[in-house]
């Protein structure tokens, strides 16, 4: 693995790098470039089909043959895999050189790194796109013709910058995969362009967004001065070497993995960044489930999982995470106990899920939350497209209030089934893969040793039960209980017999994708299961596996004694038990209570849960609080008020000052002198621009000769 | 001889439209410009100056040879791709007027093709009489390309607009007139060849001297770019300008000014410049933020692009005085990457100004349902100038900022910047997002609004013409963005020529400073 790009010198400038012929790849791997170019491919074509106005699911046809092809090649990979993994150069992006020194170079290309990580990443990511793309394909069915190529160009866009996200060699693509999946989330929230809501939400996504990306340029800036490349393999060279200077005297070593934390909060919906998932909702929901629910949301576990060695530079980079992971995973189920729109509640369930794998990292298992991550895409997955099938079926309708017993209709037990195995692992029911996943990050928060992570371990406890209870609430809404229903807002007219509204259940694709989403959402625990190959005194299985061959490998418990202070000898105990064995009983436990909870307030006794709110509402000294969680605890507000308005009236004032001091004081007033002098030579106002030369050359001669009276008396300070 | 070419044709085009029947004028002025561009991709592949810091295009003719006057001509690889930008802009200028300008057809395509005569005159230009009168000589058509057939408030904003870029360049030109001055004194005869006086002004200037020379320089160059705080005359300007004017002023014109400081400031009074580039660089971020605050609230969306560009080249100037390879390069493609997006910006608001005839963002919005050819274009240039890879915008904005980042006091190239005045500029990334987004919200998405009793004989989406009128300019975006290196390459060793005489100046500088302190 030598960075090919190290081999540019100055002499070759102008012609195209040539990757050095020490970069041995196995040809096997070369493949991998087709990851990047199917959905591009489809891209162009979705492009030609909407510039042709095709009516026909082509668009969709193309879209899923891409990406099938993208899974079988990653998959592909993966079989030939060999680690520690391999550089694959794709065309060159940017070289400047001055020089032969570590910091007189700057080189980014397009080129990719495969290692069991990206890997890991990459198939998943490709996988359920695939799938999710054959759902839209009848999801989208009203808007063929219209946006339906538009939708699956969008779907292209978000594969290939995914793609360039989990695979690229070094950070600038990986800036260039970040900024492209917000543009392909901008685009796809944005896809109802004439709901004002929508084009708002987009905007809001891709602008917070920003604020994250501010972050990761920073980094990779500071990156750069510091370490004098941005290629990962450059990187973890001089890193293992200590060969990189103390730039501004350390302190930038220590602030590289807080300006990745912010980026990574930015994409990844943590506080204080989070507020532009729930509204990313706007978008159609196989993109919600795709990209806010799967896949480009845990962006930010891959890059800090990528980045891992910069923080383990800085351990109390990796407390901040731990405890903002932690935080949000409560604040956010908190807030999706409070909502009724289901979308909105697996929105917040997405963004507390995420929480539990910033904490997962931030206490030293970067297995646990890979294993939560690949999980988590599997069953939020199907909870968001099961959803989906609701909302589409339902004209809309996306109320818990106002759906009911799905399970006893027609056409609809497949989704209200699926949907009740995602809850199940959502809720880490014992034995499903949400199970297995949560306990490895739960267990670690008592192992390793930090500022409160055993009291931030009893509030990621805490949480699993409300999550048990909001995800039940849900499902015990919608598809429990007594048969009824009302329609949403966006009646189409095939819904419409004679007045009354008939729903219209999935059809085969639809239903087809559940069940094989569902199945791998189960299927997901069996990772946890499989021997290790790489160090078979590792615990976590597969993942882990996967995990080890990376730059993540110092968070696997286990992999080093000194990575986890009181990991072998002092292992800490809950009430006297192994933490790994106590998680289970404990989860276990607190899953069950919650899900009780749920089923005794919206299964068995339903007005049960209303008469418990209004008498929450009444009392003063707890009324705040159900109010508080239903106005999202008022995030948006603050942020209006202290950024967004603030920011808004000072563009008023600074246009103002702009107009009225600048221009108008400053400027006109001093144009207004040689007015008053010109009124006394009238000639020369009268062709105004033929004056002008004369004015020219007449100002010359004036300033030279004013210039020669100051060279005269040496006031130039120069000659005299 | 290409290069007396360069300059030729478009003006021999404009005497000869001038003796044309007006109906002829937009045809001849397409030949004339088309032509143009065939010469200067021609020059592009004959020159050999590419990635080394040759010169290329040399012509010389001794006019006065005892007053040292002369007329030489040449270009080195940052002053071509200056040219090529130019040259190829013009035809796309002149093809975007085809039928929005209906009277007085003449003496517009006869203004603009003098027009591109000076534009190029000062790219080419390596004596100063040759640049200064040229410099100069780009008012007169812009003026009267704004004074006659810009809209509402013409008549004071082209007059603003020459009296205050020309009075700045008046105090240049005394400044470049004190350097020959002094040149002549020392060595005995005339000299107007801007190598010779570099060459001069670096070694054989005091330091007070070129920090007097460095401010009327910059009271020239500081006005064209525009920068914070002399750049009122710009949202004017721009806003009342036809739409070929705007493209122009913000593709080439501005460029004079950065292009200024590249050829000038740089090379001639590098000690000043060393001094004094904190305060330039200070104030280019605060009109990046600046700017982009005020473009926040604008509702006219054509002074909202305007203002955009006093944020842009904030960008572009801090990558000048960052002082090393990264920010300089940076900068270059900066200056041809905003040519390319803010131009095609502007011919996108001319376009819909064309059919709706307004540009308030309260009266027209939502044409993504109306013009979805136009909505494509908008957003694409919309990102471009936003700054996502793998567009050209991203490319230049990365480069001036790490090059900023990185001008800390040690390495082959130390600078005086450093990450604290990058990390604050990078906020405009997302100020930028915020306003063109917001930007692209009202007049792209939402529902149509479309002003009341609006009557136009455009087709209600982009024709034929005006498709072909942005599609290099995409093409020239996607092309920049994913092989940045093309022009990386080629302009290494001339930018390494600028910056030769810099780290020395700035060790210098900074070893004089940190022993003793400051001593009055």
């Amino acid at each position: 693995m030598i960075g090919y790009a190290m081999a540019i010198t100055k002499a070759s400038a102008g012609v195209p790098a040539v990757p050095a012929a020490e970069a041995i790849m196995a040809p096997e791997l070369s493949w991998a470039g087709l990851i990047l170019l199917l959905p591009l491919l489809s891209l162009i074509l979705c492009g030609l089909c909407a510039a042709a106005k095709v009516t026909s699911k082509l668009p969709a046809v193309i879209t899923a043959t891409a990406l099938a092809g993208a899974f079988v090649t990653s998959v592909f990979l993966y079989l030939n895999y060999q680690p520690p993994g391999d550089v694959i150069p794709l065309l060159d992006w940017m070289n400047i050189s001055w020089g032969d020194g570590q910091f007189e170079s700057f080189s980014a290309n397009f080129a990719l790194y495969i290692d069991s990580l990206s890997l890991l990443w990459i198939m998943f990511v490709t996988g359920l796109g695939t799938l999710i793309t054959i759902y839209a394909s009848e999801y989208m069915e009203p808007d063929l013709g219209k946006g339906y190529s538009r939708f699956f160009a969008g779907v292209s866009v978000f594969l290939f910058a995914m793609a360039a996200l989990v695979l690229s060699d070094n950070l600038l693509m990986l800036y260039l995969g970040w900024e492209g999946v917000g543009f392909a989330s901008y685009w796809l929230i944005g896809y109802y362009y004439q709901r004002p809501a929508a084009v708002a939400a987009a905007k809001k996504a891709f602008i917070v967004n920003r604020i994250g990306d501010l972050g990761l340029a920073l980094a990779v800036y500071l990156i750069w001065t510091t370490f004098g490349t941005v290629q990962y393999d450059e990187l973890m060279t001089v890193l293992e070497d200590g060969d990189y200077r103390a730039a501004f005297e350390g302190w930038t070593v220590s602030a590289i993995p807080f300006l990745l934390m912010l980026a990574a909060f930015g994409k990844s919906a943590q506080l204080p960044l989070y507020v532009w998932l729930p509204d990313a909702m706007e978008g159609p929901t196989p993109v919600s489930a795709l990209i806010h629910a799967a896949t480009m949301v845990t962006a930010g576990i891959y890059l800090v999982a990528r980045t891992y060695p910069l923080f383990l530079l800085e351990p109390v980079s990796l407390h901040v995470v731990a405890w903002v992971g932690g935080l949000t995973a409560l604040l956010a189920a908190t807030i999706g106990m409070a909502q009724y729109d289901i979308k909105r509640i697996m929105a917040y369930s997405t963004v507390s899920q995420l929480g539990y794998m910033f904490l997962g990292l931030g206490v030293l298992t970067t297995y646990g939350a890979a294993y939560h991550v690949f999980t988590h895409a599997f069953f939020k997955a199907v909870l968001f497209l099961t959803c989906g099938a609701i909302m589409h079926g339902f004209a809309g309708q996306l109320d818990l209030r106002h759906l009911s017993g799905l399970r006893h209709m027609r056409g609809w037990r497949i989704t209200a089934w699926t949907m009740f195995i995602g809850c199940l692992c959502l809720a880490g029911f014992p034995f499903t893969s949400g199970y297995f996943s949560k306990d490895a990050i739960l267990a670690e928060a008592f192992v390793t040793q930090g500022p409160g992570f055993e009291i931030l371990g009893w509030i990621a406890i805490f949480t699993a039960g409300l999550t048990a209870y909001y995800t039940f609430r849900v499902w015990f809404r919608v598809c429990a209980g007594p048969v009824a229903y009302e329609p949403g807002d966006e009646l189409h007219g095939e819904d419409d017999h004679g007045g009354e509204f008939h729903p219209h259940a999935p059809r085969l694709a639809i239903n087809g994708v559940l069940v094989l989403i569902a199945l791998g959402a189960l299927v997901a625990a069996v990772p946890y299961f499989m021997s290790n190959t790489a160090d078979e005194h590792l615990a976590g299985g597969w993942v882990a596996d996967m995990v080890h061959d990376s730059t993540a490998r110092e968070g696997i418990p286990g992999f080093h004694g000194d990575a986890h202070a009181g990991h072998g000898d002092a292992h800490p105990t809950i009430f006297g038990a192994d933490p790994h064995v106590a998680m289970y009983w404990i989860s276990g436990t607190v899953g069950m209570i919650g899900l009780l909870f749920a089923a005794w307030l919206h299964l068995w006794r339903r007005s049960q849960a209303d008469a418990i709110k209004a008498w929450l509402l009444h009392r003063a000294w707890i009324g705040w609080l159900p109010r508080a969680m239903e106005r999202k605890w008022y995030v948006d507000e603050v942020y209006h008020a202290l950024i967004r308005a603030p920011l808004w009236i000072l563009g008023h004032i600074l246009y103002a000052f702009d107009r009225f001091i600048i221009d108008g004081l400053l400027v006109d007033s001093v144009a207004r002198i040689p007015r008053g002098v010109a009124r006394c030579l009238q000639p020369l106002q009268s062709g105004a621009v033929q004056a002008m030369a004369i004015v020219m050359v007449g100002g010359a001669a004036i300033i030279l000769l004013l210039m020669a009276l100051f060279m005269q008396f040496g006031w130039f300070g120069g000659q005299a | 001889m290409l290069s007396v070419l360069l300059m030729v044709v478009p003006l021999a085009g404009a005497i000869v439209i001038m003796l044309a029947p007006a109906r002829a004028a937009r045809g001849i002025a397409m030949i004339a410009t088309l032509a143009g561009a065939g010469i200067a991709v021609a020059a592009a592949t004959n020159f050999d100056g590419w990635g080394t810091g040759g010169w290329g295009l040399e012509f010389q003719s001794e006019l006065l040879p005892t007053l040292g006057i002369t007329l030489t001509l040449g270009a080195d690889s940052v002053s071509l791709m200056l040219i090529l930008l130019t040259a190829l802009l013009m035809p796309l200028a002149v093809l975007g007027s085809w039928t929005a300008v209906t009277t007085r057809l003449r003496e517009y395509y006869g203004w603009m093709l003098v027009l591109s005569t000076a534009m190029i005159g000062v790219f080419l230009a390596r004596d100063l009489l040759v640049f200064y009168i040229c410099f100069e000589f780009t008012l007169v058509p812009m003026y009267f390309l704004i004074a006659i057939y810009g809209s509402g408030n013409r008549a004071w904003a082209s007059l603003k607009f020459f009296i205050y870029t020309f009075l700045g360049s008046l105090i240049a030109l005394a400044g470049l007139l004190y350097v020959v001055w002094q040149h002549a004194a020392v060595a005995g005869a005339w000299s107007f060849s801007i190598p010779e006086l570099a060459a001069f002004a670096s070694t054989g200037l005091t330091s007070v001297e070129q920090a007097w020379i460095l401010l009327a320089l910059m009271a020239g160059f500081a006005v064209k770019i525009p920068l914070f705080p002399v750049h009122t005359w710009l949202p004017l300007a721009h806003t009342e300008a036809p739409t070929a004017g705007s493209v122009l002023l913000a593709g080439v014109l501005l460029k004079l000014g950065t292009y200024g400081l590249y050829r000038f400031v740089l090379p001639m009074v590098p000690a000043a410049v060393v001094e004094w580039a904190p305060l330039i660089a200070v104030l280019s971020i605060i009109g990046i933020l600046y700017a982009a605050l005020i473009c926040w609230v604008q509702t006219d969306v054509k002074k909202l692009v305007a203002y955009s560009s006093v944020s842009h080249l904030g960008f572009c100037v801090l990558g000048l005085v960052a002082l090393n390879p990264l920010g300089l390069q940076g900068s270059v493609l900066y200056m041809i990457n905003h040519g390319l997006s803010t131009g095609a910006l502007f011919f996108l608001i001319g376009m819909m100004y064309e059919r709706y005839h307004t540009r308030d963002m309260g009266q027209v919005g939502g044409l993504a349902s109306k013009m979805p050819v136009w909505s494509c274009f908008m957003v694409f240039f919309v990102l471009a100038s936003v700054g996502l890879p793998g567009l050209n915008g991203f490319v230049s904005e990365f480069l001036c900022l790490i090059g900023t980042f990185a001008a800390g006091g040690s390495g082959a190239y130390p600078g005086v910047l450093g990450p604290w005045l990058a990390a604050i500029a990078a906020i405009g990334m997302i100020f930028a997002a915020m306003y063109l987004l917001i930007m692209v919200g009202k007049i792209v998405f939402g529902t149509l609004r479309e002003p009341p009793g609006h009557a136009s004989d455009m087709p209600s989406d982009l024709n034929f013409r005006e498709i072909v009128v942005l599609v290099p300019l995409a093409i020239g975006c996607i092309l920049l963005g994913v092989q940045p290196d093309l022009a990386i390459h080629a302009m290494e060793g001339a930018v390494a020529d600028t910056l030769s005489a810099y780290p020395d100046v700035v060790t210098g500088v900074l070893n004089s400073v940190s022993p003793q302190g400051a001593t009055p």
